[in-house]
């Protein structure tokens, strides 16, 4: 055992943790914060991703170990921050989800994105969002709710 | 999917990590950024019953100004050289490779120095650092050492490090303002590995002029010395390269010779205009 | 609101939305029930071996369950009323030999996933090498290994017809050859599958969470297998992470974990995770046609003659057997075109391969593929432009309801008009290559048969018999209304469009109607959410259990305005009578708390009702669709680089249009992950090869543009609402598409290819073969 203390969604999490867990196991299995959802455990399809001090990374493949000391947003956490609200709606709009499997994921990356870009166009959204798949939505309606919401913080 | 039991450890220095190091007695191993790591650990094809974890080591996140050269901490994030941390000595070359690999995700907490140590053969770093002629520190219980990049890479997922050493820092030689760079990568689809990558370097000024090519099917970087010639001042034709690759790399598939042949082409092309 | 702001045809947003946006849907791996152990299997590392033993180490062997420890579960065999068809069913756990990389060999409990995994590590398997089966051409192959010892071959299955073409292609002055490749792939919903069962004393029901699309037809299997009554099995079907087949079938996942549920009386759980998923789960497709299309010299096809080889690998599944894509694809591969004549042969084979089950659209995507390269073909031999022929051969809309070759009948719509409005589409955007890159467009038109019929599938005899579909209404005393429908929505949106449906018939607003799907305790029978039936059934089904309901408000709301039933009318949500009007919650409210209002008589048999349907005579629309891919190749590295994609479909009538351009947005970027980059190859020895998403790509937001998509609406005349399901047909045409975009490309290298995925190793391939014909032809001129 392993002792971690951590900020989790604004909350001060100190407990003891087998050493060999990952982020989102901790997340989901002991923490029961089931939004954080696993879709490839290695890294590579970004339905696990949540924010660690304010950046969009992979919890399957982050040792919750790790993380002391950090801060951890997932898609729970995000209260009534107007930026989640305003990316919250415009998927809603734009028909971004359909199973909603990928959805955690796409708006932690989405979340970053918007953040981060203060002009981006089509393809350079594409680009940022390579690292998320989505098998249901064909992305369309994703790419347009960031577009749409990087337009709405330049207004 | 899910990593064997093992013991973690978050040592603050370098000294404490080398002690845990040489007292697991090669069963233990460095855990950077994890992002090749732990994918390979959660699948159980890599093993460890020690993590030595550095990403709590502040020196080894360190970015500094040394004059003639920029040293890199080992745990530097591909994302912080994307986003210009380093400055820009290299025209704009190390932010390229940064923010080409994988995924923002990935690149938030994937290192440089874990991407060196790892050793992938169709990683980006190394044929990167060895095209800039870039240096890695490395740090043991019997001291420190240097080493030219090119010797660091031994061979695939191998490098010069021993059990109990850890690669502490990248030292990349200023080039001049004319350095002119090329980074060529044919990849199935974005934030793929490459399934080749080149890249040339010519700086008139230092007088640094390389070709280096990368990717699994050619086992890691390899530079290719006949072309340096070439890309300096003679003329570079696909037969030429084509001739080069099967010198350096022996014989290969007609689409692997043919795709490494096309991007060490472009890559040339590019610098000499 | 009124009933056209609400009802079909209303693009309102999803229900469903909410829940998944704030990460609180809940998923199987999401469900905890106290005592609950994980399950990881041990399997086979060999594709065919004989398990010599399986050494256990003392300690741990009550947590280790093997064939023996399940010898009296029985096997859940498909059928098939396909002469001669040899169906071999999976044994749940493998007991003296095993047939692919994957197959299981033993399974594991322990209180987390990571423990199970330690202990299927402490197990000491030894296998016995035996010879590998690992593609189509090694079953073929004369004297190469049988995979059943009683077997004459590894043939499993034969079929054919010919309508009698001899005298066509005698007199056909055009006649192209081709043959064309579909690989093998996996279907990766990203959420993986996943069971979870326990033993209810209360319930005296054996309680099985699992993730799939067909809840009722699990049950069945699952009574079958454990020799249960129906009544003591309740199958839940929770949030699904996506389906798109893979979760339509049974899985020996399922059987184990329910039945080591029962053995070992405690709460049991398996996740698949993305290894076991890409390695042992089911994969679809692997299709080989050997196209020759005889035409005129318009291009004009006159008959088509065609050879299918599937790859039917070691197992059948239940229910769809190994044989669906093979009859499927026989079926319908002349197209939406008017040919006169059809000669086809069929042989699905067995090998070392994981379970093969019906991906979304199944063989449609594949014989779409063959049809619609031969017709660029066609087109090249007789120097046409590729969609000119194609309009000389598509059905006229004069001809609908249009009886094919094959004996289906189209039913409605004008395929020339949806090609030339693709056309249109592509004419409007014109693209510009980079330097030194190829510009190509390429087209495929298709029509599908959805909500396949009855009729269809009792010819073929598997276990999976769509007939009735049924729905429950219960209308609540406050006026609200339940519906509980035996499919499952797992990304369709029918939360949304099932209570638009309601809204229609009844004139209530969707927010004060819920949908309860997937859960055999609650919900009547249904075969489940496959074959883009949805909508036209369970819609079908919905409406069908709303007039009920109608009827009995109206009757209530007669009695207290004191008029005759045939008087009262349900308009926008109230019943009007002659001299007064009245909500629908008043009349509900009044049967369910003041009967004492109402005569005695009215209503006896309530205001729950469950209501059925079935289109008239059995018929499953054809809906259709017309795409158009642009590509830029880079001739010297083979990459492709999608610029453009036009999809212009008829679906009939689009009950939420927004959620009808998410379905075909959806399957369009699927069927552009089957022509570029999805493959699950196998060396010689039946080693996967993609074993992670390093090695298997799928399609991303930055490998896909903006898709561009127009509709048409051409109403069935056979279902409510003139509705044609619509939940695969994206995913139908864009590896044809893709591939004749990229053959258009390369015309000028004189290279084409016939295969996906369209790699950049196999455009290279084709260009290198061109050259190296060019050479040839060089030389021999010389």
């Amino acid at each position: 055992m392993t002792t971690l203390s951590l900020t989790v969604n604004g909350r001060q999490v100190s407990t003891e943790i087998d050493p060999r867990l990952n982020l989102a196991d901790f997340l989901r299995e002991r923490l029961s914060l089931k939004g954080t959802h696993l879709g490839c455990e290695h890294g590579a399809c970004g339905a696990c991703t949540v924010l660690m001090d304010g950046m969009p990374i992979r919890s399957c493949i982050t040792m919750a170990a790790s993380c002391d000391g950090v801060e951890i947003t997932t898609v729970e956490g995000y209260d009534d921050n107007k930026l989640m609200s305003r990316l919250r709606r415009a998927f809603r709009e734009e028909h971004a989800l359909q199973c909603g499997y990928c959805t955690p994921g796409m708006l932690a990356t989405a979340y970053d994105i918007v953040s981060r870009l203060d002009r981006a166009d089509e393809n350079e959204i594409r680009a940022a969002l390579a690292g998320c798949v989505c098998r249901c939505t064909g992305y369309r309606g994703i790419v347009r709710a960031i577009e749409r919401c990087i337009a709405e913080k330049n207004a | 999917m899910k990593a064997p039991a093992l013991e973690f450890h978050r040592p603050d220095t370098v000294q404490a990590a080398l002690a845990i190091l040489a007292e697991g007695d090669g069963a233990a191993r460095v855990l950077a950024g994890g992002q090749s790591l732990v994918p390979m650990l959660n699948l159980r094809v890599a093993f460890a019953e020690t993590l030595v974890d550095i990403g709590a080591i502040q020196e080894l996140a360190a970015i500094e100004d040394a004059g003639n050269h920029v040293r890199l901490g080992a745990s530097v994030s591909h994302a912080r050289i994307e986003d210009g941390q380093t400055g820009d000595y290299f025209g704009g070359m190390l932010g390229h490779v940064a923010g080409n690999i994988a995924y923002r995700a990935i690149r938030n907490r994937g290192t440089i120095g874990g991407s060196l140590a790892h050793a992938d053969p169709a990683a980006d770093w190394p044929v990167a650092m060895i095209a800039l002629g870039a240096n890695v520190e490395i740090a043991g219980s019997n001291g420190s050492r240097k080493l030219p990049v090119d010797e660091f890479m031994v061979d695939v997922f191998t490098t010069a490090l021993q059990e109990d050493e850890i690669l502490t820092a990248i030292c990349i030689p200023k080039a001049s303002p004319k350095l002119r760079w090329s980074f060529q990568k044919m990849r199935k689809k974005a934030g793929a590995f490459g399934e080749a990558i080149a890249a040339a370097v010519h700086d008139p000024e230092s007088g640094l002029c390389r070709v280096v090519a990368g990717s699994s099917a050619i086992g890691g970087p390899q530079r290719f010395t006949l072309l340096e010639t070439a890309l300096q001042d003679g003329d570079v034709d696909d037969d030429a390269i084509r001739d080069a690759v099967t010198r350096t790399i022996g014989s290969l598939g007609r689409y692997e010779t043919q795709i490494h042949t096309v991007c060490l082409r472009r890559a040339i092309e590019e610098v000499r205009t | 609101m009124t009933i056209k702001e609400t009802g079909v045809g209303a693009s309102i947003l999803r229900r469903e939305d909410a829940r998944f946006l704030e990460g609180r849907g809940r998923f199987i791996g999401d469900i905890e029930i106290p005592g609950m152990s994980d399950v990881a299997f041990l399997r086979s590392p060999l594709a065919h071996a004989r398990i010599a033993s399986i050494d256990t180490p003392d300690d741990v062997a009550d947590r280790v369950f093997t064939a023996a420890d399940l010898s009296d579960v029985k096997l859940v065999a498909p059928a098939s009323k396909v002469p001669r068809h040899r169906i071999v069913a999976a044994p749940p756990i493998a007991s003296d030999r095993t047939r692919y990389v994957g197959e299981i060999v033993a399974a594991c409990i322990a209180p987390t996933r990571a423990e199970a995994e330690d202990l299927v590590e402490m197990l000491a398997p030894d296998f016995e090498m035996l010879p590998v089966i690992a593609s189509m051409d090694d079953a073929l192959s004369e004297d190469g290994p049988r995979l059943y010892d009683d077997w004459d071959s590894n043939v499993s299955m034969e079929t054919g017809f010919d309508s009698g073409i001899d005298e066509i292609i005698a007199k056909a002055p055009v006649k192209v050859t081709r043959v064309l490749d579909m690989a093998r792939q996996a279907m990766v919903p990203l959420e993986g599958k996943g069971v979870l069962a326990y033993w209810s004393e209360r319930d005296d029901q054996l309680v099985v969470y699992s993730s799939t699309q067909s809840p009722h037809q699990i049950r069945t299997a699952l009574c079958q297998a454990l020799e249960l009554q129906q009544r003591q099995i309740r199958v839940i079907a929770p949030d699904v992470g996506g389906g798109f087949g893979y979760k339509a079938i049974l899985h020996s996942e399922e059987v184990i974990v329910a039945a080591l549920a029962l053995k070992t009386g405690r709460p049991l759980r398996w996740l698949e995770d993305r290894f076991e998923h890409l390695t042992a789960g089911a994969n679809a497709r692997e299709h080989r046609y050997e196209m020759t299309a005889y035409a005129d010299q318009r291009g004009r096809v006159l008959a088509i003659d065609a050879k299918l080889t599937t790859d039917g690998v070691a197992y059948s599944v239940w229910p769809h057997t190994n044989g669906f894509d093979a009859i499927q694809a026989s079926g319908i591969l002349t197209g939406p075109y008017d040919i006169g004549g059809y000669r086809v042969r069929t042989q699905t084979v067995v090998t070392n391969k994981p379970p093969l089950s019906p991906y979304r659209a199944v063989a449609r995507p594949g014989a779409c593929f063959a049809i619609e390269c031969t017709m660029d073909a066609v087109a090249r031999a007789v120097g046409r432009d590729p969609a000119e022929v194609r309009l000389d051969n598509l059905v006229k809309p004069e001809a609908m309801p249009y009886k094919a070759i094959t004996g289906k009948e189209y039913d409605s719509g004008d395929y020339p008009a949806c090609l030339r409005r693709a056309m249109e589409m592509v004419a409007d955007a014109p693209q510009t290559p980079a330097p030194g890159r190829l510009l190509g467009t390429g087209y495929a038109v298709y029509t599908e048969h959805t909500a396949v019929s009855t009729s269809t599938i009792s010819h073929i005899g598997i276990p999976m018999m769509p007939g009735f579909e049924q729905a429950a209404a219960l209308m609540q005393p406050d006026g609200s209304l339940e519906l509980r429908v035996g499919v499952q929505s797992h990304g369709q949106g029918m939360e949304t469009t099932m209570a638009q449906i309601a809204s229609q018939v009844l004139g209530i607003e969707p927010e004060r109607v819920i949908l309860r799907h997937g859960d055999t305790g609650l919900s009547p029978f249904s075969t489940g959410t496959y074959a883009s039936r949805a909508v036209v059934m369970t819609g079908g089904a919905v409406a069908a259990a709303c007039d009920k309901i109608a009827v009995k408000l109206r009757e209530i709301a007669a009695h207290l305005m004191q008029c005759e039933t045939a008087n009262v009318r349900l308009e926008e949500g109230l019943l009007k009578g002659p001299s007064a009007t009245m909500m629908i919650a008043e009349a509900a409210e009044t049967w369910h708390f003041r009967p004492y209002e109402l005569p005695e008589d009215v209503l006896r048999d309530g205001l729950e009702v469950t209501g059925g349907y079935r289109p008239d005579g059995d018929k499953g629309p054809f809906a259709y669709a017309a795409h158009a891919a642009t590509v830029s190749v880079d001739p010297e590295l083979g990459t492709v680089e999608l610029l453009d994609y036009v999809a212009v479909d008829d679906c009939g009538t689009r009950v939420n249009p927004m959620i009808v351009d998410g379905q075909v947005l959806g399957g369009v970027v699927q069927g552009i992950g089957t022509g570029l980059f999805e493959e699950s190859p196998f060396d010689d020895q039946g080693q996967p090869l993609a074993t992670t998403f390093a090695d298997y790509s799928l399609p991303t937001a930055a490998e896909t543009p903006m898709i561009r998509l127009d509709h048409s609406e051409t109403l069935s005349p056979y279902t409510r609402f003139g509705v044609k399901g619509v939940g695969e047909g994206g995913a139908i045409a864009p590896p044809a598409a893709v591939v004749n975009a990229i053959n258009d490309a390369l015309r000028p290298l004189g290279a084409e290819l016939c295969a996906v995925p369209a790699s950049p190793k196999r455009v290279l391939g084709a260009i290198f073969d061109a050259q190296d014909r060019a050479k040839a032809d060089l030389e021999t001129t010389k």
